[in-house]
């Protein structure tokens, strides 16, 4: 195992307000890891700013063996790198079909001349199915995903996230508004996609994270507030003042 | 290859095959081989139609489909205008003034043969100077090629600025008018060197040409802008299908989202935007000279104005809907401003239809962005019953499911 992201020390500031401050986190690879949080803890904001959608005030983010720094680069960049991500709420193109969904993300040359004259080699059969069987939208491959329930949507976009093929998942919330047995579904994937690369979960339901079975780091208010098993957080005084005991 | 794309967008063949028709029928009735039903004016108009149908299927892949609301590509096709008259403008005025310098006595130097060609071009805004804009002006080629350039190298530099900046939506649009608006108050000025406001005439007549009757030119004319839309056509429906179209609708719909796929969107807008423009310069290119004049009226912000909301009547992000929208405002348009439409007598004002067709216009385009988003091209999805399930944005199959408002952040 090997440090493939490295937060430290990044404050981010919305009109005064400290979102993120002084967060420091390190990620391996491979490694599943569950960040939890109370609402408002700067969970999203954190994915924020490792995808560049977020400029952080100070501090720095490191990715890969390169140690590369991800502040300088633009999202599109950052993508390219090998970080993907899920979004808390579901962002698939709804006016396209589950293929053509599929087919944009999977891993490929990303300039328009590539796009428009390797159209055929970019869209191999065998890789969208392999995608579609994971996720379960094999039959729903020439649907138009703004049709797909709420679940499916969401797994459509953790498929769209293995489409890519990253070295590092961030997933921001996977299991709001599926019904247990889809849970059970999506733990087991996200269990098996961190076999071979970093994935960050964020969740707000601890049965989900209870079987995640992972290192947790609990954030709380932009820093963490505890780091380790879910039974050593749970048993942290701190955290069960901010965040269980509630 | 070719095959299995056309398979795949039948919308294709129809459209072709409509083109096709269309195109035999008004020859067989035009002055030049047939009955003369079509008098060779109609001709000029209906091969102009063609002309603004092209435009308006670039339009509709920026805006339709890319998300662009572009107000200048308009411009772009007057540029294409300009670039063709220039040399057409050149070559018959120097076949006159060779003509005319022959009769003297000795052989005109070929400087007194430019002079006299600058004076006749410019004597309208009391210049004999060939300005630096017509450095290429003699050469067919060299205009030919800037039908295509210069429209391509605006819209690559100026959508280089405003894309990287992420200028997007309304305030994008309000750029690109303030470009179109600059353009042509460029293009009024005298000092420019395109004769001012009096622009360019005399297109329709094409040197070496001049024993073959406008009839005849008209049909070649009408011809090439029924290929050129043929191939605009195909074209544009190549780029906006498969991964290509994908990614440009996407970006439509959720750039930021693309970005995180990791996807340069701005490359993407500027490769939309400079294709669509370099084909809006070739439409004007055969346009004018079936106008026969074009002036920097044509190259002002409502005329891109008019563009969008043939496409928006036609129907956004369908190439035929934006052909249907194009020929059908632009054919009316003529009809209702040419007077030949027949004035309403309301008993106390009469509707006459020269002053009454804005008004008219400007109706149809609320009422159609009301009421029909799809424009006319919408139509058409009642016979695919390709009518899918509204459910964008709402989340859950059942009312037990999670709806959109739980599902914010
Ligand atoms: N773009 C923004 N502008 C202003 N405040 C923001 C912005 N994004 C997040 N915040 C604030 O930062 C805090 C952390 O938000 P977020 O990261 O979404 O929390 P979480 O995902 O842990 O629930 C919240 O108080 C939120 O209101
Ligand atoms: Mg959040």
């Amino acid at each position: 195992m090997s440090t493939l992201l490295e937060v430290s020390g990044v404050s981010v500031t919305f009109d005064g307000f400290r979102a993120i401050n002084n967060l420091s986190i390190q990620i391996a690879e491979p490694e599943l890891r569950a960040v939890i949080g109370p609402n408002g803890a700067g969970k999203t904001t954190f994915m924020d700013i490792i995808t560049g959608k977020t400029k952080p005030d100070e501090g720095r983010v490191i990715f890969g063996e390169k140690s590369v720094n991800l502040l300088g680069m633009s999202e599109s960049q950052i993508a390219q790198a090998g970080i993907g991500r899920k979004f808390q709420k579901p962002t698939v193109f709804e006016a396209q079909t589950v293929r053509e969904n599929i087919v944009m993300a999977l891993k490929n040359p990303r300039g328009p001349f590539d796009v428009l004259f390797k159209r055929r080699a970019d869209a191999r059969e065998e890789r969208v199915r392999e995608i579609s069987d994971e996720i379960g939208l094999t039959e729903a491959l020439d649907q138009t995903s703004g049709a797909l329930s709420h679940g499916q949507k969401q797994w459509l976009e953790i498929g769209m996230l293995l489409a890519q093929d990253p070295r590092l998942l961030l997933v921001d919330e996977p299991a709001a508004g599926m019904t247990p047995q889809e849970r059970e579904h999506t733990t087991d994937l996200l269990v098996r996609a961190a076999r071979t690369r970093a994935v960050v979960v964020v969740e707000h339901d601890m049965e989900f994270v209870r079987r995640l079975n992972c290192k947790v780091t609990v954030l709380h208010e932009g820093s963490v507030l505890a780091e380790g098993s879910l039974d050593h957080v749970t048993k942290n005084k701190d955290v069960v003042d901010v965040y269980l005991g509630r | 290859m070719s095959n299995s794309f056309i398979g795949r967008n039948p919308s294709i063949l129809w459209f072709l095959l409509a083109l096709s028709v269309f195109t035999i029928g008004v020859t067989l009735l035009s002055e030049a081989t047939g009955t003369g039903l079509i008098s060779t004016s109609f001709l000029k108009t209906l091969g102009k139609t063609l002309c603004l149908c092209l435009v308006a299927i670039a339009m509709d892949v920026v805006w339709g489909y890319c998300g662009i609301l572009s107000l200048g590509h308009f411009a772009f096709f007057g540029i294409g205008g300009y670039a063709i008259g220039m040399w057409l403008m050149y070559a018959r005025t120097e076949g006159i003034v060779t003509g005319s310098l022959s009769g003297s006595a000795l052989p005109p130097t070929p400087q007194e043969v430019t002079d006299a060609i600058g004076t006749q071009i410019f004597g309208v805004v009391g210049s004999s100077e060939f300005p630096a804009l017509w450095a290429f002006s003699h050469s067919l080629p060299l205009q030919l090629l800037a039908v295509v350039a210069v429209p391509g190298l605006l819209a690559l530099v100026f959508g280089w600025l405003a894309f990287r900046s992420r200028v997007t939506g309304v305030y994008l649009s309000i750029l690109t008018q303030a470009m179109t608006l600059a353009l042509s108050l460029y293009f009024f000025q005298n000092d420019t060197g395109l004769r001012g406001n009096n622009g360019l005439s005399g297109l329709q007549n094409i040197p070496g040409l001049e024993a073959v009757p406008q009839a005849t030119i008209s049909l070649w004319f009408f011809w090439a802008s029924a290929v050129a839309l043929a191939l605009g056509y195909i074209l544009f429906a190549w780029v906006v299908s498969g991964k290509l179209g994908s990614v440009i609708r996407a970006i439509r719909d959720n750039e930021a989202r693309v970005r995180f796929l990791g996807y340069h969107v701005e490359s993407y807008k500027l490769f939309v935007f400079t294709l669509t423009a370099m084909v809006a310069g070739i439409a004007g290119a055969l346009y004018y000279p079936q106008a026969g004049i074009i002036n920097p009226a044509e190259i002002a912000p409502i005329a891109s104005i008019y563009l969008a909301v043939w496409v928006a009547i036609g129907g956004r992000g369908r190439l035929y809907g934006a052909v249907i929208g194009a020929a059908l405002v632009s054919l009316l348009s003529s009809w209702f401003t040419g007077g030949s439409a027949p004035p309403i007598n309301l008993g106390f004002y009469v509707v006459k239809w020269t002053e009454w067709w804005l008004v008219l216009l400007g109706l149809s385009f609320v009422a159609v962005t009301l009421f029909f988003p799809k424009g006319i091209g919408g139509i058409f999805d009642y016979f695919e019953r390709k009518r899918l399930p509204d459910r964008q944005g709402d989340y859950g199959p059942d009312k037990g499911a999670l709806r959109q408002q739980e599902g914010v952040e």
